[in-house]
């Protein structure tokens, strides 16, 4: 029989992997990235273990409801994100509607746990082949010497950290999973590390490619992407597009999980169907929020907020939780 | 429903019978006189056989002498010291007459006793066994089942003599109390798993039940899957194989078809085929196999978007061809890739369901002069044409997953045809996200694909050779995983 609690791993480091390629790819030097590489696993996975700690003793509907929002946030963000690439890649040819329709009816079919698990598995695995693709078909043109050599100012340093320290919403899913006392931590860490190297790994990519000029490229990954060639076939980018779009709707369904586990009802018994009002629910919720996003065209900051919010929410909830439990030690004393 | 028992008169038990039956042609009562007890003997012809009963039964108790005075005593005896075949539980009410009645049986009402007896006649109606129509294989048994849930039973007997065989047979809750078999090996099949669909189609109600598909709607999890939940074969062979995994095999009277408990993807892209021949060949084929069914559902909904929305993914010289050939045709490609599908689907259907006769005639009319015609008139241009029909032969490559392809097909060229790249990513992604979330009882439906392990390699994607096949062997159970 299958196991009673689908492993997430796959699906939410997925989620991490298309954060990275959508949203922040020509953040930092690799020579800066590497060095702010540990600090920045060190510090986002120990946010993430706090905050899983924490959250048991300040759940509630205030902090669900903040919550909650914060991933529609997140979510509208990345439907955003998805369709803002397709308008610069193929001008007039999708509106926001159809973007979100795409990616959307998938998630009808994620509504079980253990869909999400075993899509974000196969889904994580094409995004594999379909990096390694890209790495052969742009093989030639990576250059060594577009490595920059530039002395490592204090300034790349911050900003490498800043980088590398991103909380992603995925780091602080996994506390409300109802498993998270056996996964909870190997989740977050692995997340963490996985994570800080993929972003890592896309710099050096992007680097060797582009070398000094790629802080000035667009949507880089796909623009190297283009450039590839096998055997006869060229241009290789809808590879990549039709991969990320893929992901975006288990990064969705995922979302949607999380959505069901905060809202409570008959969704939150382990690998149960998530009930299609859930589903009508949250992607009308992410598809107004988006229409909103495009209507006062406030992508780029929201999106800029973002990563504060979750600090500042991550933060909140472990303040919180540590007064809590100092408070229940003195009750036991 | 509280049950009647039988009068202890012979006349009231044959009028009540008579009020059932009465109209009824086929129903035939013969009062007749064994020893000092007046009896009749009800039965249906047709379905019960007179002469059968005539040579079993009245012969022997004509020929012998009854020691008994009235019913109870007549019954005993025939039960307990006569040599007639009755059956060893007497019938006690009215609603168990009945039903021995519409099984075939003959039964023999006694005056004087509230029991009466069947005595075992039936003679249905049935055909030969006759070759497999829908699954051609070239090697392994030729038989196929047939309509009679009994001989279905036996057909699978015969091939699978371990007395850890089993075959229950159920009543339907359905008004025409069609009978059903739940077949299954006690060694190898997991309680669990019998236990489930025991008591998942006891709940079952439905009005009529024809086929053992009737059931594969209600035991599915998510009713908006396309997915099926179960496979199904009319080779006693093949259900046989299955058996040997582990698995159970329903069968229902009155359809020659078997249903198979639980199904896994991957067992679409197998035969008996595969078994028989050479590993690396039945390999080929089976990869064959994968790749037709992506063809069969992606191909035209790819060609679309390719040639609508990314044409640089095309290799130029291919583009020009291409190219040349739409310009020439007034119709949006979606449209055309659209008219022609369902149109080779239209065609497809009217050869199947036309008298075998003229079936070859509309195939032939329908493919070769009405595609030929729309070429030569510009309606439609040959790539488009050519990659609908690929798409049509491929999918017969995989028929037990035809109603899928040929409804994901649609879903991908109006999705890609209206979207473009999204619109193929999310139609790849619906079918892989019905895939991922089908789990047939509890278990992996893509088992063994994914996850990935050596199992894949060695009954899945390809098959090894039969000594490692004999060596590793595999059965369902081994598909469980142990609970967190």
């Amino acid at each position: 029989m299958k196991e009673k609690h689908p492993d997430l791993f796959g699906a939410l480091l997925l989620s991490v992997f298309v954060h990275i390629l959508l949203r922040s790819q020509t953040l930092f030097w690799t020579r800066t990235g590497l060095l702010a590489m540990l600090p920045g696993i060190v510090i986002s996975a120990l946010v993430g273990l706090l905050f899983a700690h924490c959250w048991p003793l300040v759940k509630g509907k205030l902090s669900g409801g903040l919550f909650g929002v914060l991933l529609a946030i997140s979510a509208a963000l990345e439907i955003h994100g998805l369709w803002q690439l397709y308008t610069v890649l193929y001008p007039d040819s999708v509106s926001l509607l159809g973007i979100s329709l795409t990616v959307l009816i998938p998630v009808l079919y994620l509504r079980r746990i253990s869909a999400v698990a075993q899509t974000g598995n196969v889904v994580l695995g094409l995004m594999v082949v379909a990096g390694v693709v890209l790495v052969l078909s742009v093989a030639d043109r990576l250059r060594i010497d577009n490595l920059q050599t530039d002395v490592v100012s204090a300034d790349n340093l911050q900003q490498a950290l800043t980088a590398q320290g991103t909380l992603y919403p995925e780091l602080l899913l996994p506390a409300l999973w109802p498993d998270r006392e056996k996964r909870g931590s190997h989740t977050i860490i692995r997340l963490a590390i996985l994570g800080t190297v993929f972003q890592t790994g896309v710099h050096l990519l992007l680097e060797l490619f582009f070398g000094a000029g790629m802080p000035q490229a667009v949507n880089p990954v796909h623009q190297a992407a283009r450039f590839g060639n096998l055997s006869i076939f060229d241009r290789l980018e809808w590879l990549q597009l039709i991969v990320w779009t893929m992901a975006v709707s288990v990064k969705l369904g995922l979302y949607l999980y999380a959505f069901t586990r905060l809202t409570g009802g008959k969704g939150v018994r382990e690998n149960n169907l998530n009930g299609l009002p859930q589903f009508v629910l949250a992607s009308g919720m992410w598809f107004i929020l988006c229409m909103i996003l495009k209507r006062l065209d406030l992508y780029a900051q929201i999106n800029a907020w973002q990563t504060v919010a979750v600090w500042l929410f991550a933060i909140g909830v472990i303040l919180a939780g540590g007064v809590r439990w100092s408070v229940k030690i003195c009750a036991r004393k | 429903m509280p049950e009647h028992s039988l009068s202890e008169s012979l006349q009231e038990n044959l009028s009540c019978l008579n009020s059932i039956f009465g109209a009824s042609a086929d129903f035939y009562t013969k009062q007749i006189q064994l020893g000092q007890t007046s009896c009749a003997i009800v039965l249906f012809t047709g379905i019960s056989s007179p002469e059968k009963l005539w040579i079993m039964v009245l012969d022997a108790l004509h020929d012998s002498r009854i020691a008994a005075d009235d019913g109870p005593a007549l019954l005993e005896y025939l039960i307990k010291y006569s040599a007639v075949p009755v059956e060893s539980t007497p019938i006690l009410s009215l609603e168990d007459l009945c039903e021995k009645l519409t099984n075939g049986m003959s039964v023999l009402l006694l005056d004087g006793c509230t029991k009466a007896l069947a005595i075992s006649t039936q003679d249905m109606p049935q055909r030969a066994i006759s070759p497999p129509t829908s699954e051609g294989d070239m090697r392994g048994s030729q038989e196929a089942f047939t309509e009679l849930l009994r001989n279905n039973v036996a057909l699978l007997r015969r091939q699978f003599r371990a007395v850890t065989f089993t075959a229950e047979i159920q009543t339907a809750k359905t008004p025409a109390k069609t009978e059903y078999a739940i077949c299954y090996d006690s060694a190898a099949t997991a309680p669990e798993l019998v236990n489930t669909i025991r008591n998942r189609l006891s709940k079952i109600s439905l009005p009529v039940l024809l086929d053992s598909a009737y059931f594969a709607s209600f035991l599915k999890q998510d009713k908006l899957n396309l997915f099926p939940a179960a496979a199904y074969t009319e080779r006693p062979a093949t259900a046989c194989a299955r058996l040997c995994e582990g698995k159970v095999v329903i069968l229902v009277s009155g359809s020659p078809t078997a249903m198979i408990l639980p199904s896994f993807f991957s067992e679409h892209f197998e035969s008996l085929d595969d078994y028989s021949s050479g590993a690396v060949f039945a390999g080929m084929i089976r990869i064959l196999k994968y790749i037709a069914f992506f063809l069969s559902v992606f191909g035209p909904g790819l060609y679309v978007m390719a040639v609508r929305y990314a044409p640089e993914t095309i290799p130029i010289e291919l583009l020009t061809k291409l190219a040349q050939a739409e310009s020439s045709t007034p119709l949006p490609l979606t449209l055309e890739m659209l008219g022609i599908t369902l149109l080779l689907e239209i065609v497809r259907e009217a050869g199947l369901r036309a008298p075998k006769s003229i079936g070859h005639t509309v195939s032939l009319v329908g493919a070769l002069i009405v595609g030929e015609t729309a070429v030569s008139a510009g309606i439609v241009s040959t790539p488009v044409l050519t990659m609908a029909a690929a798409a049509t032969v491929a999918t017969l490559a995989v028929p037990s997953l035809y109603e899928q392809s040929i409804l994901f097909r649609f879903l991908v060229i109006l999705l890609a045809g209206i979207f473009g790249l999204p619109g193929l990513a999310s139609s790849a992604l619906v079918l892989l996200a019905m895939t991922c979330g089908t789990e047939p009882f509890g278990y992996d439906y893509l088992y063994p694909l994914i996850p990935p392990g050596p199992a894949a390699w060695h009954d899945g994607v390809i098959r090894a050779i039969w000594s490692t096949l004999a060596r590793k062997g595999y059965q369902v159970k081994q598909n469980e995983r142990k609970t967190s």
